[in-house]
């Protein structure tokens, strides 16, 4: 009799331990999203191949990069599910890792996604979790050194315009944010549809057209200006061409 | 016989069984109380006490910026945070240390040197500025660059001329070291060397640094202080002509401007657009505060001018014109800057060494030693 007063009152101790931790331990699954950097229907070559722009400047990429935050997952029943802040930052590198991997995502069906490009700033970087994200930033060199905030696209390579062919420049974007009054920040939501199970890991690719820096929403010609950091009028401009250059296939 | 000895084992088995159902019990309740708990790891480390401190906003003060309910500071993480500041450890060469520059006695500036000098004796472009009252500040440094001071000290670790390190590098060494897991641990409830650890006990040490005792804020309290007639004749003088930029308790109004400085042609420093961009904000800085401005000589963003008389010499005769000058400091008819007599400009100084807080500078918290 002792025993089963003992069993039910464990059983009791254990149902009341998890329900304070997580409510009925949900299944979870993985997800990998995959950065696919395009050019045109092409991969991003670095270095090798040469391409063209809009305004009929040709160019060579040498570096891509960009920070990937704050992920957010919606389901069809119009649920969402928040990567938590210090699992949600990355770097995404053209010349090493292209993947996020997102783990602890209940399982069912994901009809949209939305992330950040860059950090947000009235996240960052107190709120707990983004702190942590400034080694893996600087390592990729994706911190400035004169300020205390984060280069949240960094896109360099070299170009040649018609009227002077023959001698290549270099052209350098770091587009990002900084004091309280520049900020290049862009969240972007696109469809996916994605089942997540607890038995595989899902993933889902991203594409990334490459050329939309130069030509989207705005046009940016390298001849005008081939190097933008801390500028007021073109670095947010590259901000909304890069909002716009993402899809799912 | 027999009965008896299946009796015993029956108990036996009772027991044994109670007996591990106790240990599921206590193993269940361990688990349980770690689980929401999440501070105490699988390591075994066990927290030991450490009380938050009391952070009290002088009442002539505002509300602070500092988001104290994210990193309220903690004995140990104070504790921490100074052994991060005074340590050389942090700066390539194992030698410049925060402290290194921001030296407790001149209101934490350097002072030796016009602008900082860093690792292997690399000159900066800036004069090191004051630390204090930082938790009342918005942004951070002479333009602004960074506006979390959790994010400061990215800054001077990694910038050449300062402190020359990357953070990873400088996260490796401390736990390699013999005595900061365990302090970071004590201070933070679980183990772990993290960079917003880091980051966070420096805060905590640098938050608590207030200013707010000199016999200007007692005068400004209502406690029993008088001033002398040079320095009541100065405050006046100081409220008509200064304090509409170094304005209110903290003594500036937080804004950027260019208060005339001739451009240095040696560092071609634009201030304020270098962070913003724009040329409007060009040879623009921030309004520093002036609290024990008689100690943290050498003067303004880059050291130029030695002296407060040097200082005021300059708002009567030296304010150059550009575009961006500060319109407060146009005078109706024409001429520049602030007209003063040398009684005037004596009675100011006199005022602004009522701005000199000892009880800060000679505070055993802040202490190196
Ligand atoms: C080589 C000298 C040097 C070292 C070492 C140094 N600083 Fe500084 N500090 C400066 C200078 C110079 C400035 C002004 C920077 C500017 O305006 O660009 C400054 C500014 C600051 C400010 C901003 C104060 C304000 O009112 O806005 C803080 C906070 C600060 N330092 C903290 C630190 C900490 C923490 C460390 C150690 C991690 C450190 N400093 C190391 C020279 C130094
Ligand atoms: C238009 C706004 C403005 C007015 C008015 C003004 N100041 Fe300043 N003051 C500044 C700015 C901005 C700086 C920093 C300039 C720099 O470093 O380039 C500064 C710097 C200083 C400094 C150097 C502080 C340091 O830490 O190096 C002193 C001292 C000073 N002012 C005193 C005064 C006095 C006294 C008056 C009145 C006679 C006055 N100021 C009037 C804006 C002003």
């Amino acid at each position: 009799m002792r025993i089963y007063i003992l069993i039910l009152a464990s059983i009791i101790i254990l149902t009341g331990c998890s329900g304070d931790s997580s409510p009925n331990t949900p299944e979870v699954g993985n997800l990998t999203l995959d950065f696919n950097n395009l050019i045109g229907d092409n991969n991003l070559t670095l270095n090798s191949r040469v391409y063209t722009n809009n305004s009929d400047e040709t160019y060579e990429v040498s570096e891509l990069k960009y920070i990937i935050s704050n992920i957010v997952l919606t389901s069809a029943t119009g649920a969402s599910h928040t990567i938590p802040v210090e699992d949600s930052y990355f770097v995404i590198n053209q010349d090493g890792a292209t993947t996020a991997t997102l783990s602890d995502i209940p399982v069912g069906n994901y009809t949209g996604i939305r992330f950040g490009v860059g950090v947000d700033p009235t996240k960052y970087p107190i709120e707990s979790g983004t702190l942590n994200f400034i080694p893996t930033a600087e390592e990729a060199g994706m911190l400035w050194t004169w300020s205390a905030g984060y280069k949240f696209i960094k896109f360099e390579g070299i170009y040649t315009t018609t009227t002077d062919e023959d001698e290549p420049n270099t052209f350098l974007y770091h587009v990002g944010s900084h004091g309280a009054t520049l900020d290049n920040y862009k969240e972007v939501e696109l469809s996916i549809s994605k089942e997540i199970t607890s038995t595989a890991t899902a993933s889902q690719t991203i594409n990334f057209d490459v050329a939309k820096i130069f030509d989207s929403i705005n046009t940016l010609s390298l001849e005008e200006k081939s190097d933008i950091q801390v500028d007021p009028e073109n670095a947010p401009k590259i901000a909304e061409n890069v909002q716009t250059a993402f899809s799912i296939q | 016989m027999l009965l008896k000895l299946q009796k015993t084992y029956k108990q036996h088995l009772v027991y044994s069984k109670l007996k591990y159902l106790f240990y599921i019990f206590i193993f269940l309740s361990i688990g349980c109380s770690s689980d929401n708990n999440s501070s105490s790891d699988d390591e075994g480390y066990t927290p030991i006490p450490n009380p938050e401190l009391t952070f009290e906003i002088p009442s002539n003060f505002p509300e602070t910026t500092y988001d104290l309910s994210q990193n309220p500071p903690t004995e140990r993480g104070f504790e921490l945070g100074k052994k991060l500041f005074y340590d050389g450890q942090l700066a390539s060469d194992g030698v410049v240390s925060c402290g290194f520059c921001h030296i407790q006695s001149f209101a934490f500036t350097h002072h030796t040197h016009i602008t900082s000098h860093g690792v292997d004796g690399k000159i900066g472009e800036r004069n090191a500025q004051p630390l204090h009252n930082l938790a009342f500040m918005q942004d951070f440094t002479w333009d602004g660059a960074t506006t979390f001071l959790d994010s400061q000290p990215i800054i001077p670790l990694t910038a050449e001329k300062e402190m020359n390190e990357t953070i990873s590098n400088v996260l490796s060494k401390l736990e390699n070291d013999p005595n900061y897991p365990e302090m970071f641990a004590n201070a933070f409830g679980s183990e772990g060397v993290t960079a917003e650890r880091m980051f966070k006990a420096l805060s905590q040490f640098m938050v608590l640094m207030v200013s707010a005792n000199s016999k200007f804020d007692k005068w400004q309290r209502g406690e029993s202080v008088t001033f002398t007639d040079d320095e009541e004749a100065g405050r006046i003088l100081f409220d008509t002509n200064c304090a509409s930029c170094h304005a209110g308790s903290l003594q500036t109004d937080q804004s950027y401007r260019n208060n005339g400085l001739p451009a240095d042609p040696e560092f071609m420093d634009n201030g304020r657009e270098k962070v913003t961009g724009l040329p409007e904000d060009s040879f623009k800085f921030k309004v520093p505060s002036l609290r024990n401005i008689e100690i943290t000589f050498p003067y303004m963003h880059d050291g130029r001018l030695a002296t407060l008389e040097d200082v005021l010499d300059f708002y009567s005769d030296g304010v150059e014109d550009s575009e961006t000058l500060d319109p407060i400091l146009r005078q109706t008819d024409g001429s520049l800057g602030i007209p003063l007599t040398s009684d005037e400009k004596n009675q100011l100084i006199a005022f602004l060494k009522t701005l000199t807080d000892n009880d800060f500078l000679l505070d055993n918290r802040f202490a190196e030693f």
